[in-house]
């Protein structure tokens, strides 16, 4: 496959901000990346200052500012190296591989969907602003656990051309329970040719399948543990019906049909 | 630094430098060459590659440990001829020495991978990786007993004229007399350490964090072990060593040399840092600048106990 190189680069923090419980925003000077850099591909970043761990961990880009060269990165708390993340401050540098894997691709001209559970909002958001700007008809669910952790929806209701459906776990914010039911009612409406999924597996699972049912096709971004992030390691692979695939390179976007499950 | 000599011969095969990446870490150095210049290196080691191919373990096949990692790849690779299509021919016209990396599932197997690539000049020396399960025997480990592994070694000497390099297990009482057997069964080199076998817990879930529940360890960790068993190697055998096993920089490299070591190889520090090679070979001549080391061959089992 055909694919831009590969940059190494000592990014800069110029911020690191909490957005809600466990939830932050990190903004990165990495001006090569962010100008290279495409909807729905990832930097492979070393956290700087955990000595015994030694592997970098995998983000997607939500914002590139291309003018001023700066990254930004929605993350959650789950583990010691985002945990320690958290800890880092304006000024700091950490190094960013990037930018790695595939781009979302809907057919020209399609009608488009795009579902988000919690952090799987931030590889979507780039696409969201192609297709509103292209104006061929945008939907966008977004489901989290409460209404604080909806933290990119502002930036999504800044969008043109786009219409929303929120939903949360708790009940305290738009459709009350999982994000499921909004994407099945617009899967049915026969408005969308093209449905594209981010965020928890089996929540993509649930709604690939509804895409599949109604015969559209669907894109799915995938997680996998990655050692090297780079294609070389064979630690990420994802069965698919033409054998294992790595979902740092190859991925992470996968065509929903072709993944086996 | 122009007048430094760091050029090596490991059991017949030509260095420019001691510095190579090990198996499995650096697929065939496609993936890195966009951070370097892949030539510059000592030699290219190549992903283990069987006959005609493996699907691999199931996922995860990785698991984050303190300094290090464990893997359970399972040695996927899609066989020797696809490796000659794809990575040979683009290492082809590169000026650098290719070992390849051989597994197999039998003795057989080993000799079908050599003699699919005897003909083809893009290949210098093959690296036998033994720690593969022997499926003729029940699965066992062939580099953990040595009639196995004079039996393979042996026929693998016999169906090559290029230098062979011996890939021997950690997972052994006594590294030693593996080493003895590969060397008297005709192997140029050796190289160690491969990975130790290691397992890690999720506690929280109850379950093991691989889905082949244990793998092989890697990365820094190692690294005491590695060089343990390169000294006692070196004190064993009469052949060269390749040396590896949690080598991040040039500082590592040269305790490797010290212990016995003709060459190194940088594995898991790949992972972090796409340019731990490279960076292993400026460190290594920094050092012998430093220490006024005009021959990088006076350092080989230097060291001063
Ligand atoms: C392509 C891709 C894009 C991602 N984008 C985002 C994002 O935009 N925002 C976000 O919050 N998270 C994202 N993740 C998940 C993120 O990489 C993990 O949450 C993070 O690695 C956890 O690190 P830790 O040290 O806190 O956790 P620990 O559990 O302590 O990590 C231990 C090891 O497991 C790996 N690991 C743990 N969870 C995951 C996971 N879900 N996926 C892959 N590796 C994991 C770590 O990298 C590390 O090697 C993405 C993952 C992938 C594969
Ligand atoms: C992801 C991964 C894949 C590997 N694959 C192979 C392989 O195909 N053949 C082999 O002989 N060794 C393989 N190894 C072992 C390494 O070549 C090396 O012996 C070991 O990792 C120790 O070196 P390090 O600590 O520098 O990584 C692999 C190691 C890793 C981490
Ligand atoms: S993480 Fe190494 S191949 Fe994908």
């Amino acid at each position: 496959m055909e694919r831009t190189g590969l940059i190494e680069e000592a990014a800069q923090i110029v911020s690191n901000e909490q957005a809600a419980e466990r939830l932050y925003f990190i903004e990165l000077r990495s001006p090569q990346i962010a100008h290279a850099i495409k909807p729905g591909q990832f930097v492979h970043m070393q956290i700087p200052g955990m000595p015994d761990k030694i592997l970098r961990r995998p983000f997607s880009v939500y914002m590139a500012d291309r003018a001023n060269g700066v990254l930004t990165i929605l993350y959650q708390v789950v583990g010691t190296g985002t945990e320690h993340l958290s800890s880092l401050e304006a000024g700091q540098t950490c190094s960013l591989i990037g930018p790695v894997g595939n781009t979302w691709a809907p057919p020209a001209g399609a009608r488009c969907l795009l579902v988000a559970g919690g952090v799987g909002a931030a590889p979507l958001f780039m696409l969201a602003e192609e297709l509103a700007q292209a104006a061929q008809g945008l939907h966008v669910v977004l489901g989290a656990q409460t209404k604080g952790a909806h933290v990119t929806l502002a930036s999504y209701e800044a969008l043109p051309n786009t219409t929303l459906a929120v939903a949360t776990d708790d009940g305290s914010f738009g459709h009350a329970g999982f994000c499921t039911q909004p994407a099945q009612d617009a899967i049915a409406s026969g408005n969308f040719d093209y449905v594209a999924v981010c965020g928890p597996e089996p929540l993509i699972k649930i709604v690939a399948g509804m895409a599949q049912e109604a015969g559209l096709p669907c894109e799915v971004s995938l997680e996998r543990r990655m050692a090297c992030g780079v294609g070389a390691c064979l630690s990420c692979v994802v069965d698919t019906t033409a054998g294992k695939k790595r979902c740092c390179v190859d991925g992470p976007i996968f065509q929903a049909a072709e993944v086996v499950w | 630094m122009a007048g430094i000599n760091m050029a090596v011969n490991l059991g017949g095969l030509h260095m420019k430098n001691p510095v190579t990446v090990a198996s499995g870490t650096f697929a065939a150095g496609r993936e890195y060459n966009d951070f370097f210049d892949i030539a510059q290196l000592g030699a290219i080691t190549t992903k283990g590659v069987s006959l005609h191919g493996w699907e691999g373990n199931e996922s995860p096949r990785m698991a984050e440990t303190a300094s290090g990692m464990l893997n359970s790849i399972g040695l996927q690779n899609p066989g020797v001829a696809a490796l000659r299509e794809k990575d040979l021919a683009w290492l082809e016209g590169k000026d650098v020495p290719v070992i390849v990396n051989v597994s197999g599932h039998s003795f057989q197997e080993y000799v079908d991978v050599i003699e699919a690539l005897e003909e083809d000049v893009r290949v210098s020396a093959y690296e036998v990786n033994i720690s593969c399960p022997n499926v003729d025997e029940g699965g066992m480990t062939i580099g953990t007993h040595v009639p196995s592994v004079e039996t393979v070694v042996g026929m693998c000497r016999a169906a090559t004229k290029r230098p062979l390099i011996v890939k021997l297990s950690p997972n052994v009482t006594d590294i030693c007399e593996i080493a003895r057997a590969a060397e008297s069964a005709g192997a140029d080199a050796l190289s160690l350490i491969n990975t130790l076998l290691g397992m890690a817990i999720d506690a929280r879930t109850r379950k093991p964090q691989l889905a082949r529940v244990v793998g092989g360890l890697s990365g820094p960790a190692v690294k005491p072990v590695a060089l343990r068993m390169v000294w006692q190697v070196h004190q064993a055998v009469s052949v060269p060593l390749l040396g590896m096993g949690g080598i991040s920089n040039g500082t590592d490299a040269i305790e490797f040399m010290l212990a016995g070591a003709t060459a190194v190889a940088v594995g898991t520090a790949n992972f972090v840092n796409p340019r731990a090679a490279l960076d292993v070979v400026q460190g290594i001549e920094a050092y012998c600048e430093e220490q006024g080391v005009a021959d990088v061959n006076e350092l080989i089992g230097a060291l001063q106990c």
